[in-house]
This record gives structure tokens, sequence and C-alpha cells, in this order.
């Protein structure tokens, strides 16, 4: 079993027997340099390659490297990491477990190291709400589909676009397993950061050191982290000059302007900053949106909405050429940053610094 | 609204709820509850935060308070009674729908009746009720004349309960039609191909269900109104839309004519003008077939709604459930007026004469001192066009 474990480490078993073993982390990573070694490989590839790396010979090593990955990415504690990370290990499950799935079943043996489909629904609690049709292609209940579709971008996953039918979305087999995938890596990114002890952070202090160097290094935090308002498409630039002069807002249209700043790596303080330029905007009602959106007080952070949600709210304007090749307002800023050079960009939180440190110095 | 206004509806209020067994929704208890009591000014002051537990019994709270308006949560909570919603702690909440005349495309505002608007929403509410209970395949639904004006349908299948806002947005653009892309619509298949050298692909319109189906319905339908015409007629039909010229519309014809089985199994594309005339019905079929319900009634997982089985403060109406079999045969305005209030004039003051439709009549109000049947009278002050007279 410990096989399976090691490659499915995030499966409920796999925490049990980690438990029942009687491990304690904190000799783990004091005195199982291997497995601590493990750890930083899974987190730092995660990062850098998307991929949790070479999975290591011995089982047990490489089980025990999971609970000590998240140890290393709770003490981190950045949003980015935890995303990335999460996003990584269930990006390498569902490569094994299309493996598993597509390898002849007769090699099977009792003490297989593989899972099968049923397995993985019952695992997440699938089974009931996943039916099989004579055809090869499955149903879901909507109620399951929402959320495991929520991170998935793409317009084809819209339920408005699915051929819904008594409760059910028909799926096929590949999207059935991508569902799986985001199963898994919501499961991995449930109760990350967690609270770690003392004890076991100071161990683990050179891992935590080098993989914010990683981070620092790959300007992950710039995923987008750059507000330069001249570069936003010209929705978002409409919505903005909306709110700063005062003008009431749709929901809708204050939520995707909201989104938007958020997903661009700006604060609440921040966003409320931009606002303020108009003093009726309305703090409190900002933050308390502000926060929500940015998942600080509700469990989802929240995507802006794609250029088609763009367009059907009436929220798509003054379109200019980019706009006709991007599918989304994202794609549009993360393309005008990247073609602008680097030393022109001036972001707006920078100035808005300046101002603060020229009052300090002041005094 | 005067004070001797307040004090008559209040009362009336109250002599209804002595009358009226209520029955609260399900898990009230784990409710939020609020109510806005008959004070001076608009009715804005919401009393809210309450937990059933506060409010005591409801029957016996109503007759109390005799509130203006009654709300309970849409969300179910561990502390519901707490001041903060990060204290109430959320568990689960209802999927709500509303439907209001305010906000409905086909109604215009200042021109249509007070009738004609909730007859629209009816026709509106038959449309989502379509989505919910075939395209959804909801169960559990409870659906309500709100008393004002429009319908609420509260959703309350297990498989809901958990849903985030996000989640409920996304149920929200689908009865609403938004973001729809005929391209999403569309199933490529690979076919062998009978006889050929390489396989093709078959991309057919998914026809199952969902906005496919309607789409599908949409464009049949047309089809089928082509097949009925002669040549020239139906090449001048086609010619009517955008962007088909002669040698499309005769194409598609020829489809229609040679092939119509396959049109029906879906196979639109066997030409490209018929792919191009099926994505136009996309855009008909949510035009036609969308229920544009309020969307952030919808979102909101702490909602507060308009208690069923209570009085409107703005109408006077009642606020009904609705079985399924009934809502084909009600009319608010006959319906929905509470029997206390039937069987004695009153005295009231006009101040607002004009137009009035209710209780299967229509008739106009001159503005002064009058003797009306009390339930006009009672919709008349609620609606702040009259005022109680002077004793």
């Amino acid at each position: 079993m410990q096989r399976l474990h090691a490659r499915y480490p995030f499966l409920e078993a796999a925490r049990e027997a980690v438990a029942t073993a009687a491990v304690d982390l904190g000799t783990v990573v004091e005195r199982e340099e291997a497995v601590v070694e493990r750890a930083r490989q899974r987190v730092i590839t995660a990062l850098e390659e998307g991929t949790t790396g070479e999975p290591h010979r011995d089982a047990r090593i490489e089980l025990l490297s999971y609970p000590v990955a998240r140890v290393l990415v709770s003490l981190v504690d950045e949003r980015v990491l935890v995303r990335k990370y999460a996003r990584a290990e269930a990006d390498r499950a569902h490569e094994q477990f299309v493996d598993d799935l597509e390898s002849t079943t007769e090699l099977k043996s009792v003490d297989s190291s593989g899972l099968d489909l049923a397995e993985l629904l019952d695992e997440f609690d699938l089974a009931d709400a996943v039916t099989e049709r004579a055809d090869g292609e499955y149903r879901i209940a909507v109620g399951t589909y929402l959320p495991l579709a929520e991170d998935l971008w793409d317009d084809e996953w819209r339920l408005v676009n699915r051929p819904l039918t008594d409760g059910e979305v028909p799926l096929e087999e590949t999207e059935l397993r991508t569902l799986l995938r985001e199963a898994i890596r919501s499961r991995i990114e449930d109760g990350l950061p967690f609270d770690v002890p003392d004890a076991i952070a100071d161990e683990l202090e050179a891992e935590v050191e080098a993989v914010r160097e990683v981070l620092a290094d790959l300007e992950l935090t710039r995923e987008i982290d750059t507000v330069v308002p001249d570069l936003f498409p010209p929705c978002m630039k409409a919505l903005l000059d909306d709110i700063q002069k005062g003008e009431h807002l749709p929901h809708h249209s204050r939520f995707a302007i909201t989104a938007f700043l958020t997903s661009i790596g700006m604060t609440t303080d921040q966003i409320v900053d931009l606002y303020r330029v108009n003093a009726g905007f309305g703090e409190e009602m900002t933050r308390y949106q502000t926060d929500h959106i940015a998942g600080e007080t509700s469990p989802t952070e929240y995507s802006p909405p794609s250029c088609a949600t763009m367009q059907s709210y009436g929220d798509c304007v003054n379109k200019d050429d980019l706009c006709e090749r991007i599918p989304h307002p994202m794609a549009y800023y993360e393309q005008r940053v990247d073609d602008a050079d680097e030393d022109d960009l001036e972001d707006w939180r920078e100035n808005e610094g300046e101002a603060d440190g020229e009052t300090a110095s002041a005094e | 609204m005067e004070e001797r206004t307040r004090a008559y509806l209040r009362g009336r209020f109250r002599d209804h709820y002595r009358r009226t067994e209520i029955t609260p929704p399900p898990a009230a208890n784990e409710r939020e509850w609020g109510f806005i009591p008959w004070t001076e000014g608009p009715d804005t002051t919401m009393v809210r935060h309450r937990s059933l537990l506060e409010l005591g019994d409801l029957s016996e709270f109503l007759v109390r308070k005799r509130p203006r308006h009654v709300y309970f949560s849409a969300g179910r909570f561990r502390d519901p009674g707490a001041s903060s919603m990060h204290e109430k702690d959320w568990q689960s909440a209802d999927l709500v729908f509303d439907l209001d005349a305010d906000h409905l495309p086909s109604v215009t505002l200042g021109e249509d009746s007070y009738a004609e608007m909730l007859a629209k929403c009816k026709g509106a509410l038959g449309r989502l009720l379509e989505f919910l209970e075939d395209d959804f395949g909801f169960e559990e639904l409870e659906i309500v004349f709100s008393g004002g004006r429009g319908y609420h349908v509260h959703v309350r299948d297990d498989g809901v309960q958990h849903l985030a806002r996000e989640h409920r947005r996304e149920i929200v653009d689908y009865v609403r039609g938004i973001g729809l892309e005929f391209e999403h619509l569309i199933e490529t298949e690979t076919v062998a191909g009978l006889g050929r050298k390489t396989p093709t692909e078959r991309r057919t319109l998914q026809i199952e269900g969902g906005w496919g189906r309607r789409t599908h319905d949409h464009f049949m339908a047309f089809v089928d109104e082509l097949l009925a015409m002669d040549d020239d007629d139906a090449i001048a039909r086609l010619q009517a839309f955008d962007g088909i010229g002669e040698g499309k519309a005769k194409a598609t014809l020829n489809a229609a004519r040679t092939n119509r089985e396959g049109l029906e199994a879906g196979n639109v594309t066997v030409h490209t003008a018929v792919a191009q005339l099926a994505e136009r019905f996309a855009s008909r079929a949510v035009e036609r077939d969308n229920a544009p319900i309020d969307e952030p009634v919808t979102t909101d997982t702490n909602r507060l709604i308009r208690l069923p089985g209570s009085l409107h403060g703005g109408s006077g109406l009642e606020t009904v459930r609705l079985g399924r079999g009934e809502i084909a045969d009600f009319d608010p305005l006959v319906d929905a007026v509470p029997d206390t209030f039937h069987g004695q004039e009153i005295a009231v003051d006009i101040t607002d004469g004009g137009p009035v439709e209710l209780g299967g009549d229509s008739f106009t109000v001159s503005e002064g001192d009058q003797s009306l049947p009390e339930y006009v009278a009672v919709f008349l002050m609620a609606r702040g066009r009259a005022e109680k007279e002077k004793e």
C-alpha cells in the first residue's frame, strides 16, 4: 500500500497511514534529511516547473515528504505559492491517474500502486454524483459540477454552454478526469496555509528561506503584480473611470473591476486608495466587497470575468485591435505589460509609496 | 403617510395575523429574521439579525409586532442572531430566484398597468420553472407571489444548499443565457467515414438539452416554416437575414428540402450557410426563452426574503405560496387579496386618484373623501395613494 500512498499522498488513506504510523513531524524534520530535501524539491519544482519533481525511490520518504512540503508552504505563507503548489501536485496526480486508468487492468494485483476510477470517485465523495452511460460518457450532478469547475476559465466549462438536462451535466471521459484533477487541487489547497509549531518552523528555516528566494527570483508575485492603469484593457479603464467619477456601477461591473484589480496584485487598501479619487465611493462597501472577492472573507478568490461575460453584461467597450485577439481582460493586460519596456513601467503603487515617504521624511 | 393611516393598517394587519396560520420555512430557527415596523418616513429601517428564538413564536410575534414587512434569510447559520455575518457562521442557503416586474425587459414602466406587469411576470415565471424543473431537475420548489411586483422561487434541494456565490452566478447566467457561445454548443465527433479514405469530423449541435436544445427547437421551427412556403417566398424569407444572399439562401433551402432529417438530428453543419443560420437562433433562443431574474437576489447567500403568508406593507396584499398546479389560474390581484379585508367599506381620503385594478375589477377613483371596499382602501393606503379619513 505504501507505494500507492507515496504516489497519491493526498488520499485520505495516506493521511491515515502517516497518522497511525505515529510519525512525529517534528522528529522527521529534525532527523530525516532525505525527507526534508525531497519536500523542498517538491515545493521548489512546483514553483519553477509546475510539477513536483522526480519521486524518491524510497516510498516512505516520498510519502513523508508530502506533509513536510505542506508545512513548508504554510511557513512561507504566500497565496501564490499555495496556488502554484496545489496546481503542481494536482497536475502530477492527474498525469499518474490517467496512466493508471489507461494501463491494462489485468496487471492489477492486490498490492497495486494504481488507482481505478471507482476508487478515485469514492475518495472525493463523487460516486453518487457521477454516473457512467452506455456510450462511455459520464454525467455529473450540477451541484457537484459547479464547485469543481469553478477554476476552469475556458468558456466551454461555463454552465450556460453545457447541455444540462434533468440536473446533470454530460461529460466526456477526459473532462471527468479534468474535474477529478480539480477535486485533488482543491483538497490540497484546503487548509493551506496552517499554523506550524515553532519547533518545526525553526528546523525548516533554511528551506523556507530557499523557497522565498525562488519566489523572489521568479517574481511570481508578478504573476501579475504590476499596476499600470494606462495599460489596462479598455473595459477596465472605462469602469475605473466611472468609479473615480463617482458613478454608481451595477454590481456585476463593480465585481469585474475589483476582481481585475485584485488579480493584478492590488491589496484591498490599495484598491480603496485607487477608488478614493471620488469622495462618495463608499469605503466600507468597497472594503467588504474587495475582501470578499480577494478571498479574505470568503473561501474563494474570484477571477475577473472573461471577455464573453463582459460583453454579455454590456461592460465591453472601446474594443481595440488587441481585444480581438484575446479572450480575457487579464490576457490583454498581461500582453501589454509584456510588450512594454520594463524600465518604462511606472507602477501606480510606487507613486503612492513615494508620496507616503515624503510625508514621513518631512516630519 | 399620516399616523392615523399607519395606526389603522397596523390594527388591521394585526387582525389579519390573528386569524391566519403562518407556516414557517423549514429550519426556521437556523435562519436570520428581519422586519420593518410601521414607522414614519420611507420604509427603510429594517430590524434584522434576529433569530427565531429572539422573536418567539412566529404567530405570536406577528400579532404582537404586526410589522409592515417580514423577512427571513435564504441562508442557514450556526448562530443566526449574531450581529455580523462572520459570527453568524454560514452553513448553507436555499437557492432563491426573484422575478420583479421592475426588471423585466418586456415591461414598460409607466405604461404597463400593474395587472399587465404582473401578467408578464407570470410569463417569465413559466420560463424560469422550465429551466429549474427540466434543465436543473430541481424537485423541492416553493413558488411564491411576492405580494408586490413579482414572484419568488425558493429551491431547497440538498444538491444546491452548499453552493457559494460564484456557483450561483453560473446558475443565474444559465437561466439568463449570459455567456452563451454557439461554438461551444457544437459537438465535434470524428467519423470513420463511409467509403472515405480519411476520417472526417462531424460537427453537430448538442440537442440533448440545455441551450443547444433550445437553439435547435427555434431553428427547426423556422425550418418547418420555410418548408411550408413556396420556393420564392422561402428564399426571400432567408435573404431577410443579414449576410445571407441568394446563394446561401438557396443552399439552405436545399438542405432543408433534401435533408430535414439531418437537421432534425442536430447536423447543422451540412453546409456553412446552414451553420451560420443556426448560429443566429442561439441568440434568438436567449431572447425568447431566458428568464430575466434579478441577479443579486440569487447570488447573495445571506439574502433576506419576504415571508410567505405575510402581508406586504406596500400593497396590503398577501405573499402567497402557490402549488405547481395553481399558477395557471392564479390572479394576484384577486387571489392575493386577504380575506380579512373583504366584507366592509371604510372611509378614506384619496390623495392620488386614478385607475385601480383589484379584486377582478378595474375602475378609476377620484380624489377626496369617499367610502370604498376595505381591500381597495388598504391597497391605496399601503401604496401611499390614500389616507385614512379623519374620525
